[in-house]
């Protein structure tokens, strides 16, 4: 400490251990606060088409889209050290081989729900809104703050969802192109909290201290035979996640 | 020119005493540790980690500006050095050997 430059790396020095203790310190306080997530998931509609993975490719695969309805109660999910939640509903099915050939799992459909402290970022979900509600007249010169969507539905907190017949995000397919007709199919929502500082948790089904573990969140189905020519198109429209609201070019 | 090196090597060598040594080196565990746990306990009482943010990097500010400029209170305790002798009068009562002879 004998000199300014001395002084000025020995204080940095313990600052940084500092924040390290506190970081440490306000992680592990995530624990005291108790958690009761709760979650209804229910298969509304699923249909299986033949489609290509893109537009100039010469195989042609099996898809199916699923359709949903989440009626969710996340919100104690989010303490003062979280940052954001991804939701994700997967689709799993087992193999043809149970004893050697693990399940296979698929993601429908996933959002990002921020909480109300975090800072705005352009992919972060958009709750619908229900049809009934008045749209907001649009301004003359388009200039002006944008409207922004809440991630929850009006009046409510970070962690509530309530969706009816969702469409998904992505349609799936299984890694040999066929999945009409799979049987024991399971839709599941899983979540992930991403905190401020300390450890990514996800999805916990058993109780552990004050956190109890999700009550519901799961529906079992069966995948139906392939449909011909008589699905519509707009019957396997998918949902657009954050990343379409950029504007373009994105 | 000499002047100006010799400004410049004061700021920079920031010279304090001994006991000011210590009382900064004190001053640095103390303030950091405190500011750290108010911020804690303050942002776990409101909830909001934004306030730990802050008071935590208010204090350590408030402590740079403690302990690092040289203040006159780390300097209360100058080292006593014996007083500077030149000359000829430096080598009285002083014997200097070197391979055996004897140096004048």
């Amino acid at each position: 400490m004998h000199n300014t430059l001395t002084r000025v790396q020995n204080v940095f020095g313990f600052f940084t251990s500092v924040a390290f203790a506190v970081a440490a310190a306000i992680a592990m306080s995530v624990l005291l606060s108790p958690q009761t997530p709760s979650a209804s998931l229910e298969l509304r509609n699923v249909q299986v088409v033949k489609g290509r993975p893109h537009y100039y490719s010469t195989k042609r695969e099996e898809y199916a889209h699923v359709k949903f309805d989440l009626d969710a109660d996340l919100t104690s999910l989010f303490s003062w050290n979280t940052k954001q939640l991804f939701l994700y509903i997967t689709a799993s099915y087992p193999s043809s081989d149970p004893t050697i050939i693990p399940p296979s799992e698929a993601v429908i459909w996933d959002a990002i729900i921020p909480s109300d402290y975090a800072p705005l970022h352009p992919n972060t979900y958009i709750h619908p809104t229900s049809k009934t509600a008045p749209k907001p007249k649009k301004s003359a010169k388009g200039k002006g703050k944008k409207e922004v969507g809440k991630p929850y539905p009006a009046g409510a907190s970070p962690g509530i969802v309530r969706l009816d017949n969702q469409k998904p995000k992505y349609q799936i397919t299984d890694v040999s192109g066929k999945i009409a007709e799979r049987e024991n199919a399971t839709l599941t929502l899983h979540w992930n909290v991403q905190p401020w500082v300390g450890a990514l948790v996800w999805t916990n089904t058993k109780t552990v201290g004050r956190w109890q573990g999700l009550q519901g969140g799961e529906a079992k189905f069966a995948f139906p035979p392939l449909k011909g020519t008589e699905v519509k198109k707009d019957d396997l429209k998918t949902e657009t996640g954050g990343e379409r609201n950029r504007g373009s070019p994105a | 020119m000499d002047q100006l090196i010799e400004q410049a090597r004061t700021i920079y060598e920031g010279e304090i005493d001994f006991a000011g040594q210590r009382l900064s080196e004190f001053l640095t565990h103390a303030l950091l540790t405190i500011s750290g746990v108010i911020a804690f306990l303050a942002g776990f009482a409101t909830q909001d980690i934004y306030q730990t943010l802050y008071i935590g990097l208010g204090g350590t500010a408030l402590t740079f500006l403690v302990v690092v400029p040289p203040w006159p209170f780390y300097n209360q305790h100058p080292q006593p050095w014996l007083p500077v002798r030149t000359g000829r009068s430096a080598l009285d009562g002083v014997s200097i050997e070197v391979d055996g002879k004897k140096l004048s």
